[in-house]
């Protein structure tokens, strides 16, 4: 009746004929990519709330008699709450699995080479839905401004005042201003809530409307079956009810397991960490950030010259030239790795010896990386761990190729 | 002459109106574009005074805890044995975030170049606690068999300072070692600053 009503005016059923039937080709990790879209819809809901409740200033107000930055007594208010806690806390978790579901994702397309043509602008809206995701994260950190936010935002700050020629500039229009200083808490959290996400959603719109026209890539077993009846159709289920059906599900399911390691497993306790004072506690950064953080470690000290009059120290090449250059490899690859007809199904890495290996190797490396931010309780020289990571990065590569171009020969 | 697929009709000029008219939405969107970009001036501020740490030590200040139960009390002499190590602020001036030391308390005999040794006092040296790497501030790792040989680290990114040879990086990121600041012991076992920085304080970028 009220679907009739609808109906009439906005054609709900032209639309439903068009597009909730297009066929979705199944394969498990192709669920991948949904549990990032998932966890950011998570992220959004709790941040609502958050930011109902949120007070972003970094003046000096007075809780339980002790004088503390609004910004950290807000949280404090908010962890107070009933299921206070538990929000923030599914949304710090929600952050954490939808950058592992965009890494695990990114492994998906480029293991099984789904970046090639036509696909190249979709791989590189996705690099840039990680980048700004991490951008999201890191906006975040500085919010509940408790002492390990703030020594976290100070190292960023000044790796970003490393950029040769216009650090500077660039680091006063982020933080606004020196940092600390008042204006950093409100322009992160303007970031963090408005621009940011705003972004995110429109590169993801992006990236859906281009995966919709371009179809998905197909599993190989596809391509027998396709043969065989001679057809040139997605084999696969349609969207609505078949894989709607088992996407709202598996929403469900998703957030019933984030709210159940957020139940038993809290994070960031800023009443341990306590309000910004001297003394820097040990700490690292979430997980994500570990690689950067790793080869921040690694980069020797006195590694500094200028060129052209930007001068670029340790910081600049392992907070901002490293990072770029990842990104960069990362961008590059669909168009090295080139064919001319479009690429239809995913293939079998096992297949690729060259590219797998090389992504296994790169992944050694940048796992590596991870360790290398335990090198103080690994006891471990850097120099060391540098020679470390070259070894074990080179040698995964090379025993992997090894590998796979015998498998291929059988 | 009249161009068979526009209608355009080409003046002696050889601008048809369809590159006249691309040519003026282009010059607009670039206009448009062109002053929006000086909208990034206005939202970088300016920089406050030059910008990073700068000490407001004088030689006279007196030091007090920058933390802990006793923040803001002088510093005795008589409550730090070899091996100890405490961050204090000038008596006063603990709003300034440059102004944080870490006072350490070891052997004389045991201070070598490039330490400073007529800025230490009693076994006592003071440097800059601000890691020179990218501003965390330092901690102190107590050797607890034999205290004489402890050391300055900053957890953030493991930079090694060693203290008796003016906090010279032993290992890790950090591109200089932190500045010594002189010190001396007052009649009242209280502790007064002699001097300034010998060096850059703060991260170098």
């Amino acid at each position: 009746m009220i679907l009739k009503w609808f109906d009439e005016r906005l054609e709900i059923k032209k639309f439903k004929d068009k597009y909730l039937t297009k066929t979705f080709p199944t394969h498990p990790s192709f669920l991948l990519g949904e549990i990032a879209l998932f966890s950011f819809i998570t992220l959004i809901i709790t941040g609502i709330f958050l930011g109902f409740l949120y007070e972003p200033s970094s003046k000096m107000v007075s809780l339980f008699g002790a004088m503390v930055p609004s910004a950290y007594a807000s949280v404090v208010r908010i962890d107070l709450l009933p299921m206070g806690m538990l929000i923030r806390g599914i949304h710090h978790w929600s952050a954490m699995i939808m950058i592992a579901a965009i890494l695990a994702h990114l492994m998906r397309i480029y293991f099984t080479s789904s970046y090639r043509k036509p696909r190249e602008i979709n791989w590189l809206i996705g690099l840039g839905l990680w980048s700004v995701t991490m951008l999201a994260a890191f906006t975040g950190y500085l919010l509940p401004f408790s002492n390990f936010s703030v020594t976290a935002t100070s190292i960023a700050y000044y790796i970003t005042k490393s950029v040769p020629w216009i650090g500077d500039w660039i680091s006063r229009l982020l933080f606004a201003g020196d940092f600390p200083s008042s204006g950093t808490v409100p322009r992160f959290f303007f970031m963090h809530v408005m621009l940011i996400p705003i972004l995110l959603l429109g590169l993801i719109g992006l990236h859906i409307v281009i995966l919709v026209k371009q179809k998905h890539t197909e599993p190989l077993s596809n391509k027998n079956k396709k043969e065989a009846e001679g057809g040139r159709r997605l084999i696969g289920i349609p969207i609505w009810p078949e894989q709607g059906v088992i996407s709202v599900s598996f929403f469900f399911f998703l957030l019933f397991l984030v709210v159940l390691i957020a139940t038993y497993i809290p994070l960031n306790p800023i009443e341990t960490y306590g309000p910004p004072s001297p003394g820097t506690p040990v700490m690292r950064p979430d997980w994500y950030f570990l690689i950067v953080y790793g080869f921040l470690k690694l980069v020797p000290g006195d590694l500094s010259f200028s060129i052209l009059g930007g001068k670029i120290t340790p910081e600049t090449i392992g907070g901002i030239i490293f990072p770029t250059l990842t990104i960069l490899v990362f961008a590059l690859i669909p168009f090295l790795d080139r064919r001319k007809d479009p690429q239809n199904y995913i293939e079998n890495p096992l297949r690729r010896p060259f590219m797998t290996s090389f992504g296994i190797g790169g992944g050694v490396f940048l796992c590596m990386l991870v360790v290398a931010g335990y090198i103080d309780v690994l006891h471990i020289v850097p120099a060391t761990m540098t020679i470390y990571i070259i070894i074990a990065s080179l040698a995964a590569w090379s025993i992997s190729y090894t590998l796979l171009r015998l498998y291929n020969k059988k | 002459m009249v161009d068979k697929n526009t209608g355009d009709k080409e003046e002696k000029t050889g601008i048809t109106r369809r590159k006249f008219t691309l040519g003026v939405i282009l010059a607009s969107v670039a206009g448009a574009f062109g002053s929006l970009l000086a909208l990034l001036k206005v939202l970088s501020p300016e920089k406050k005074g030059g910008g990073g740490y700068v000490s407001t030590i004088k030689p006279g200040d007196k030091l007090v805890y920058a933390k802990g139960g006793k923040q803001g009390d002088f510093i005795k002499v008589s409550s730090l044995n070899i091996g100890d190590a405490v961050l204090a602020y000038p008596a006063g001036k603990a709003s300034n975030p440059a102004n944080i030391v870490q006072l350490i308390k070891l052997k004389e005999s045991t201070f070598k170049p490039p330490t400073h040794i007529n800025l230490t006092g009693d076994g006592l040296v003071a440097y800059s606690a601000i890691c020179t790497h990218l501003g965390c501030i330092v901690s102190w790792v107590r050797n607890q068999q034999s205290p004489d040989t402890s050391f300055t680290e900053c957890f953030c990114h493991d930079s090694i300072f060693d203290p008796l040879r003016g906090a010279k990086v032993l290992s890790g990121p950090a591109p200089i070692p932190l500045a010594q600041i002189g010190i001396k012991v007052e009649g009242d076992g209280t502790l007064v600053f002699t001097s300034g920085f010998t060096g850059p304080i703060g991260p170098q970028v």
